[in-house]
C-alpha cells in the first residue's frame, strides 16, 4: 500500500516536472511577449519616472550611476578614477561601484533576464569579452544599443571591437586589452644559448625546437598550460583569424583546417617536452612560472601582473610576440585572450548620462588612461591612449622594454574572432576532444564528435 | 587490554589521518602570515606578513561590516528555522496519521531537488513580492528545510509517548508539552540542528548574492569570493580572509561538539 502510494507520488512528481519542461518553450515565448509588453509599459512608466527623477535630480542636483565590476586593483580602480575625472565637469554625478565577481554577474543576468526582473541590474556592467555575444544574442532586451550614441567606435582595435558587436550593432565599450604576449626568462634562454630575438616572429615548429632544446639543457620548460584547459588552443586559433563558429553562428569544429593544425601543434609540443602541463587549478599554473619550473608564459597581457609578483625575478623577463601556425593562410603572431567591455543595461534610467560618462572617459580621455596605467596595468584598447607618454616608459621588470606600447601595437594586429552564443560549450567540447586525442583517439573522429556535441547543445 | 604494538599502530593510523584532515586548516593559518608569492611557492613556515595582510584586507574590503552582516543573518535564520522545523518535526511524529506521513514523503522528495533548479522561479517570486534587497528575501526560503524537519521527526520518534500522556493527565496543554517536556529533553538535537543551520546560513553564498546585491549587505563568503575575482590574487590576504570566515563556525562547532554528536545519533537523556 505504502509502496504504491510512493510510486504514484513519484509518477506525479516526474510528470509534473516533464510538463513543466515541455511547457517552458511556449511559456518563454509568451513570457517574452509579456516581457516586451512589460518593458514597453515600464518604459512609459520609466519615462514619467524619469521626468520626475530628473525634476528631483534637478532639485537636489544629484545623479547616480551604478556599476558592476570585479577587480579592486584593476577595473574597479579604473572605474573609480573615471568617476573622479567625470566629476570634475559634472559635480552632481556620483558613480557607485558594486564589487561583483564575474562568476556572479552571469547568474545574476540569467536570473534577471529569465524572470524579466531587471530592476536589480546596475546601469553599467563589465562583461567578459568571451561572453558578450552570448548575452547580447540570448537576451536581446539586456543591453542598450550604443551604435548611435555618439561614441566613435572606429578608435578601437577591430579585433577587440568584434567581441561586443552583434549584427553590426555596437553594444559595448571595449575596456582592457587581452592582446597575447609571450614572456620569456632571458637568463634561462642565455644558459641554453638563445636570445629573445630568436623567439620573435617565429613559427610553432621553431618554438618547439628551441623549447625542447632549452628543456634538455636547463630543465626549464618554455611554456606551461593547465591540464584540460584550452586557453592556449583558443589563442593559437584566433592568431590565424579562425574561429569555432562561422559568421552565421554555425559550429565549424570538424573540417576546420586551422583548428586541426592547432590541435596537432599543441599535442606535438606536449609530446616533445616543449610544453609543461600543470595540474588543473589556476594557482598551479601561476606557480609554474613564479617558482621556476617554466621559463616562459604565453597569455593575455594581463598575466604580467602575476609574473611581476615574483619580485626576485625582476629584469630577467622579456616580452615578445607569440609563435604563429605553420602552413595556414592568414596565420599571424598576434592573438587575444580575455579582456572585457563595458555595457549599458536596459535598467539604466538615464542612458544619455551613462553614454556621456563612457564617451568622455573610456572613449575620450588620454589623461585618464595615462593615469590608470602605471598602478593598475590596465592597457587601453582605445588607440589614442597609446599617445600618452607613460605608454612609452620602460619597464624595469621586463628588461627595460616599453612593454605597454608593445602590447597596444600587438592588439592592433590581432585578427578578430567569432565567439557566438555557444562559445563556452564549444570550448568544453574541444577540450574533451583534446584529452581523448592525447589518450590515443583519432583527431578527425574526436573533432567530429565535438562538432556533434556542440550541435546537439545548440538545438 | 590491547597489546602495545597494536596500540602504536592504532595511534599512528589515527595521527596520520587526523593530520590529513587538519592540514588544510594549518596551512591556511600559515599562509595568512605569508606574502602572496611565498604562498604560491608553497612556503610551509609562518611568516611575518600577518599585519600587512590584515592592513591590505581592511583597505580593500569592509571586513567587520561583512562579519556583522554574516552574524546577523545567520542568527536570524538559525533561530527561526529551529523554531519552525522543530515544531514541524514534532507535529509530524507525535500527531502522525496517513496524510501527514504522505506529506512528509513529499517534503523528503523536495530534498532531492537541487537549489539551482528552483533558484530562478524563487527569484521571480521574491521579486514579485517585493523582497529584493531585503533580509526577509534572504531568510524566508531558508527557514524551513526538509533535512531539519526530518532530523526533529527522527528524534521525536525516540521521545517517550508516556511522558506526553502523563503531562496531558497532569493538565498541560499541547503547546506547553512541547515547550516544557520536548524542548528540554531534546537539547542535544537542538544543538546539532543549530550547528548545521548556522553553518549552512553562514556559508550560504549563491542565494544571498542573488537576492541582496548591495555593498552594504555583503556577507563573509561574498567578501572572500570578491578577493579571488581579479586577474592577480593576493593569496596571503585571501587566506587571512578565509581564516576570518572559518573561525566563527569552528568555534561554534567546538563548543557544541559533544551535543552535536549526541544529537545526530538521536540520543535521549
Amino acid at each position: 500500500m505504502k509502496k504504491r502510494f510512493l510510486a504514484t507520488l513519484m509518477i506525479v512528481a516526474m510528470s509534473a516536472s516533464m510538463l513543466a519542461g515541455c511547457g517552458s518553450s511556449n511559456d518563454a515565448a509568451t513570457d517574452n511577449a509579456a516581457a516586451t509588453d512589460d518593458a514597453a509599459a515600464t518604459d512609459d512608466a520609466a519615462a514619467t519616472d524619469d521626468a520626475e527623477a530628473t525634476d528631483d535630480a534637478a532639485a537636489e542636483g544629484e545623479q547616480k550611476l551604478t556599476v558592476w565590476c570585479w577587480d579592486p586593483s584593476f577595473n574597479i580602480y579604473a572605474m573609480e578614477t573615471a568617476a573622479e575625472y567625470y566629476k570634475k565637469d559634472h559635480p552632481n554625478v556620483t558613480v557607485e561601484v558594486v564589487e561583483t565577481p564575474w562568476d556572479d554577474i552571469q547568474p545574476l543576468i540569467t536570473n534577471a533576464a529569465s524572470t524579466g526582473e531587471y530592476s536589480q541590474l546596475p546601469d553599467i556592467l563589465l562583461m567578459q569579452d568571451n561572453a558578450f555575444q552570448k548575452n547580447a544574442i540570448s537576451y536581446p532586451d539586456l543591453f542598450v544599443d550604443l551604435t548611435d550614441s555618439g561614441i566613435d567606435f572606429s578608435q578601437f582595435a577591430a579585433g577587440k571591437l568584434g567581441y561586443s558587436t552583434v549584427g553590426g550593432r555596437n553594444y559595448g565599450v571595449p575596456f582592457d586589452n587581452g592582446a597575447v604576449i609571450a614572456c620569456y626568462r632571458t637568463d634561462i634562454l642565455e644558459q641554453a644559448g638563445y636570445t629573445i630575438d630568436d623567439l620573435t616572429d617565429i613559427t610553432w615548429s621553431r618554438f618547439e625546437e628551441i623549447s625542447s632544446d632549452v628543456q634538455a639543457k636547463t630543465g626549464y620548460y618554455l611554456l606551461s598550460e593547465r591540464t584540460g584547459e584550452i586557453d592556449l588552443i583558443m589563442m593559437m586559433l584566433q592568431s590565424a583569424g579562425a574561429s569555432m563558429f562561422d559568421e552565421n553562428g554555425a559550429a565549424v569544429i570538424a573540417d576546420n583546417a586551422a583548428l586541426k593544425n592547432v590541435v596537432e601543434t599543441f599535442n606535438s609540443l606536449v609530446d616533445n617536452n616543449a610544453l609543461l602541463l600543470t595540474q588543473q587549478n589556476w594557482d598551479e599554473y601561476i606557480k609554474s612560472f613564479n617558482s621556476g619550473s617554466a621559463a616562459g608564459v604565453i597569455n593575455g597581457c594581463w598575466i604580467m601582473g602575476s609574473i611581476q609578483a615574483a619580485e626576485d625575478q625582476a629584469g630577467k623577463w622579456a616580452i615578445t610576440n607569440m609563435p604563429k601556425l605553420d602552413g595556414i593562410d592568414g596565420a599571424t603572431n598576434y592573438s587575444n585572450n580575455g579582456g572585457s567591455s563595458w555595457a549599458v543595461t536596459t535598467n539604466c534610467k538615464n542612458v544619455e548620462l551613462a553614454t556621456d560618462f563612457l564617451n568622455s572617459t573610456f572613449c575620450g580621455s588620454v589623461d585618464f588612461y595615462a593615469e590608470i596605467l602605471p598602478s593598475s596595468g590596465a592597457i587601453a584598447t582605445w588607440a589614442p591612449a597609446a599617445e600618452a607618454d607613460v605608454y612609452g616608459e620602460p619597464s624595469e621588470f621586463f628588461s627595460g622594454d616599453a612593454v605597454f606600447k608593445k602590447v597596444v601595437d600587438f592588439s592592433t594586429k590581432t585578427p578578430s574572432n567569432n565567439t557566438g552564443v555557444y562559445y563556452y560549450e564549444a570550448r568544453n567540447a574541444v577540450a574533451t576532444a583534446i584529452t581523448n586525442i592525447q589518450n590515443g583517439g583519432n583527431i578527425d573522429d574526436e573533432l567530429a564528435n565535438a562538432q556533434a556535441t556542440v550541435e546537439a547543445q545548440m538545438q | 587490554m590491547i597489546s602495545l604494538p597494536k596500540k602504536i599502530a592504532q595511534y599512528a593510523f589515527l595521527i596520520i589521518f587526523s593530520l590529513f584532515s587538519i592540514f588544510p586548516l594549518i596551512w591556511m593559518a600559515i599562509a595568512a602570515t605569508n606574502q602572496s608569492i611565498d604562498v604560491i611557492r608553497g612556503k610551509m613556515i609562518p611568516g611575518t606578513y600577518l599585519i600587512e595582510n590584515y592592513k591590505a584586507l581592511i583597505a580593500q574590503s569592509d571586513l567587520w561590516h561583512a562579519m556583522g552582516n554574516s552574524f546577523k543573518y545567520s542568527i536570524v535564520v538559525t533561530l527561526l528555522s529551529l523554531i519552525v522545523c522543530s515544531l514541524a518535526g514534532y507535529g509530524f511524529e507525535i500527531y502522525h496519521d496517513k496524510f501527514k506521513d504522505g506529506l512528509m514523503s513529499v517534503i523528503l522528495l523536495a530534498m532531492m531537488v537541487p537549489f539551482v533548479a528552483t533558484m530562478i522561479p524563487l527569484f521571480g517570486m521574491m521579486a514579485k513580492m517585493g523582497f529584493l534587497n531585503t533580509v526577509a528575501g534572504f531568510v524566508l526560503p531558508s527557514i524551513s528545510t526538509p533535512f531539519l524537519i526530518m532530523l526533529f521527526r527522527q528524534s521525536a520518534r525516540s521521545f517517550p509517548h508516556d511522558i506526553i500522556e502523563a503531562a496531558r493527565i497532569d493538565g498541560l496543554g499541547e503547546f506547553q508539552i512541547f515547550v516544557r517536556m520536548f524542548f528540554p529533553t531534546m537539547r542535544s538535537t537542538y544543538a546539532a540542528a543549530m550547528t548545521i543551520t548556522f553553518m549552512n546560513a553562514w556559508n550560504n553564498y549563491l542565494w544571498p548574492k542573488v537576492i541582496m546585491n548591495k555593498p552594504e549587505t555583503q556577507t563573509m563568503p561574498m567578501l572572500v569570493s570578491n578577493l579571488t575575482a581579479g586577474y592577480v590574487t593576493d593569496y596571503g590576504m585571501l587566506m587571512l580572509a578565509v581564516l576570518f570566515c572559518t573561525l566563527p563556525t569552528v568555534i561554534i562547532f567546538f563548543c557544541l561538539q559533544k551535543s552535536f554528536a549526541e544529537g545526530i545519533t538521536g540520543a535521549v537523556k
